[in-house]
């Protein structure tokens, strides 16, 4: 019989020990989390960045699948232990981020994509790595004719068929602004767009929560509403009637952006992350069917499904300054809830 | 019949349950949810969004401005039509289910139990294909001729009374069913022999007898109906505004966790509010 002494028990649980701390270590070191919209970007990430990262690097991404409101409210709520490492955020929620001053400064000399990246798209706080356009989406076969502008979604036959959404999204808020603008007003004068949606509230198909949008226009409930070139390609893809119309005042457009949250884990492996993300081959591979993601990195050709030419024509389109949004939006919120409830 | 089951049910005297076997569930609604009721109280007596002064405002705000109280006024509303609207359907097919064959009685009970295999979120969304302008209900109507125009039930408290029926049924029939078949068969025989209709038979003796089995359901419908948040975003839409939206909105978006704090203990309230209303009505119970 085998005498086990006290000294090898001790020898065993520390070799035992040992390689239970080893991988760990080692995985350490080749992974990060990284928090991602779910549907259409929790696909694409899984699909073309995950394995992209994967073959760059060797460092193993996981997703927490999270819209971006409940990213910043999961940061704030841990104060201090991220449960991820890397954020990804519209203007909206990224403002508010950074009032709570919840991102990582990002060191664009780690990122050897960097410049194939237009000038401004990458910050201190943040990388773009996606550009949304907004504007009317619209059943084709219903309407022969698009809507023009955003005045045209408050009249007849146009407004009994519309889909309204509030200022909860980075989208809706900025549409709603535009269409403010159309009606003579301005960011610091909301006066007449509510004036308008008073009006048009007892009229429309739908007032409801922006995420409930796809859904109400594939089952035929709205034939318009405002919305990304990304979410009409997408319905399209699915064949749905669905056309996009910029309107005469411009189509809007916002950048997506990675941020790399405070106090996070992985912070190395977060810029590789993010400079994979950037790079002309998944660029390329996201903006293609089912994905559709506007590119921002020079060298991709754009392809003809995506609504938009070039990465020049976003400089033409009207963009927001969120700075002075933020403050405001709580107000409008509160009186939008007010205002169209029954 | 519960103070029979009480007395037999009670443990022999000398052989007294240790109440320490409780300890482990105890603890965990300690740290699980005392402590963080005490933090959200807390949290709900700052005055401003960013949590730097103390003060009642967000109480003030919440309880004098006319929009609040009607949002708690409908939460409680939707649980009370949520209540009365599958009341009226469980009490038939209850009956139906007493008078049934054991055979049937299975047959009936996993078709009640069905919807509960199902996730709710499905289930929602079932009911967007349902009620849709496109949806089922409006093309029967308009294949029919009832209807020229499609019915607007999406995004209406009706559609949404609808939905939450069909989604909470199995919770107020569940108990219904167990006291039903616990009931004497005996007495509604005996109320029938002397002379009683059918209808003075249920309303004097088998409402009374399964009274219970009703609050228990009522109870669980009510805190489902008023808490049901996917439910009443997806089916009721923007313009109905309850209480769980409203928390969502101010705790996610708005980032106005006092204001939040406020309309999550008030939801807590109207929920206890509506089961002790409830469980008032046990004293009506008869229980042989």
């Amino acid at each position: 019989m085998t005498k086990l002494t006290r000294r090898d028990v001790l020898a065993g649980a520390s070799a035992l020990g040992l390689a239970g701390l080893a991988p760990r270590g080692a995985s350490a070191s080749g992974s990060m989390t990284a928090a991602i919209y779910p549907g259409t970007w929790e696909e694409a990430y899984r699909a073309v960045v995950a394995p992209a990262l994967k073959k760059a690097s060797g460092v193993d991404v996981a997703f927490d699948s999270l819209f971006a409101v409940d990213q910043v409210a999961k940061v704030r709520a841990a104060r201090g232990v991220p449960p991820f490492d890397c954020f990804v955020l519209d203007p909206g929620p990224a403002a508010a981020a950074r009032a709570a001053g919840l991102f990582e400064p990002v060191d664009s000399s780690k990122l050897t994509n960097a410049p194939k990246v237009p000038a401004g798209l990458i910050t201190r706080d943040g990388v773009t790595c996606n550009a949304q356009v907004v504007g009317i989406a619209y059943n084709p076969k219903k309407f022969p004719t698009a809507p023009k502008s955003w005045t045209d979604l408050f009249q007849s036959p146009f407004v009994e068929r519309l889909g309204l959404t509030g200022f909860q999204t980075t989208f809706g808020t900025v549409s709603l602004i535009e269409m403010c603008k159309a009606f003579g007003g301005s960011e610091a004068n909301m006066e007449p767009i509510f004036t308008e949606l008073k009006k048009a509230v007892s009229k429309v198909a739908a007032v409801a929560a922006p995420a409930a949008m796809p859904g109400l226009f594939q089952q035929g409930q709205i034939d318009v509403m405002y919305t990304n070139t990304n979410t009409v390609a997408i319905l399209k893809g699915r064949g749905v009637d669905i056309a996009f119309a910029a309107p005469a005042s411009g189509a809007i457009t916002f950048q997506t952006k990675l941020h790399i949250v405070k106090g996070a884990e992985n912070v190395a492996n977060a810029h590789k992350y993010i400079d994979v993300a950037i790079s002309a081959e998944v660029q390329n591979a996201l903006q293609r069917s089912p994905y559709n993601m506007i590119p921002i990195n020079k060298d991709v050709t754009y392809v003809d499904t995506l609504d938009i030419k070039s990465i020049d024509e976003l400089a033409k389109m009207v963009t927001h300054d969120w700075t002075r949004i933020n403050p405001q939006r709580a107000a409008w919120i509160e009186r939008f809830n007010k205002e169209i409830t029954k | 019949m519960a103070a029979a089951a009480a007395t037999t049910g009670a443990a022999p005297a000398g052989d007294k349950v240790d109440w320490r076997l409780a300890t482990p569930l105890g603890l965990t609604y300690l740290v699980f949810f005392a402590a963080p009721f005490l933090i959200l109280l807390g949290i709900s007596f700052y005055a401003d969004a960013e949590q730097t002064r103390l003060g009642l405002d967000s109480w003030l705000k919440f309880y004098t401005d006319r929009f609040y109280l009607k949002v708690i006024w409908d939460t409680l509303k939707l649980g009370i039509f949520a209540v009365i609207a599958t009341t009226l359907l469980a009490y038939p097919l209850a009956l139906v289910y007493r008078a049934a064959s054991p055979t049937w009685q299975r047959v009936l009970l996993f078709i009640i139990l069905m919807p509960l295999l199902t996730s709710v979120v499905i289930r929602t969304f079932a009911w967007i294909v349902i009620l849709a302008r496109e949806g089922v209900v409006n093309q029967t109507l308009m294949g029919l001729g009832l209807t020229a125009t499609p019915l607007n039930l999406l995004q209406t408290e009706l559609g949404l009374v609808i939905a939450l029926t069909q989604i909470e049924m199995p919770l107020m029939l569940l108990p219904l069913l167990t006291i039903m078949n616990q009931m004497d068969q005996n007495l509604v025989d005996a109320s029938r022999a002397l002379g009683a209709s059918k209808w003075r038979t249920f309303f004097r003796v088998i409402l009374p007898l399964t009274l219970p089995g009703w609050i228990a359901g009522a109870t669980l419908v009510f805190a489902s109906a008023t808490t049901a948040f996917i439910s009443q975003s997806v089916i009721g839409g923007a313009r109905l505004v309850y209480l769980p939206s409203l928390i969502w909105q101010q705790s996610m978006v708005v980032y106005n966790w006092p204001f939040a704090a406020v309309a999550s203990l008030t939801l807590l309230f109207t929920v206890l509010a509506g089961i002790m209303a409830l469980s008032w009505l046990g004293r009506f119970a008869r229980t042989t």
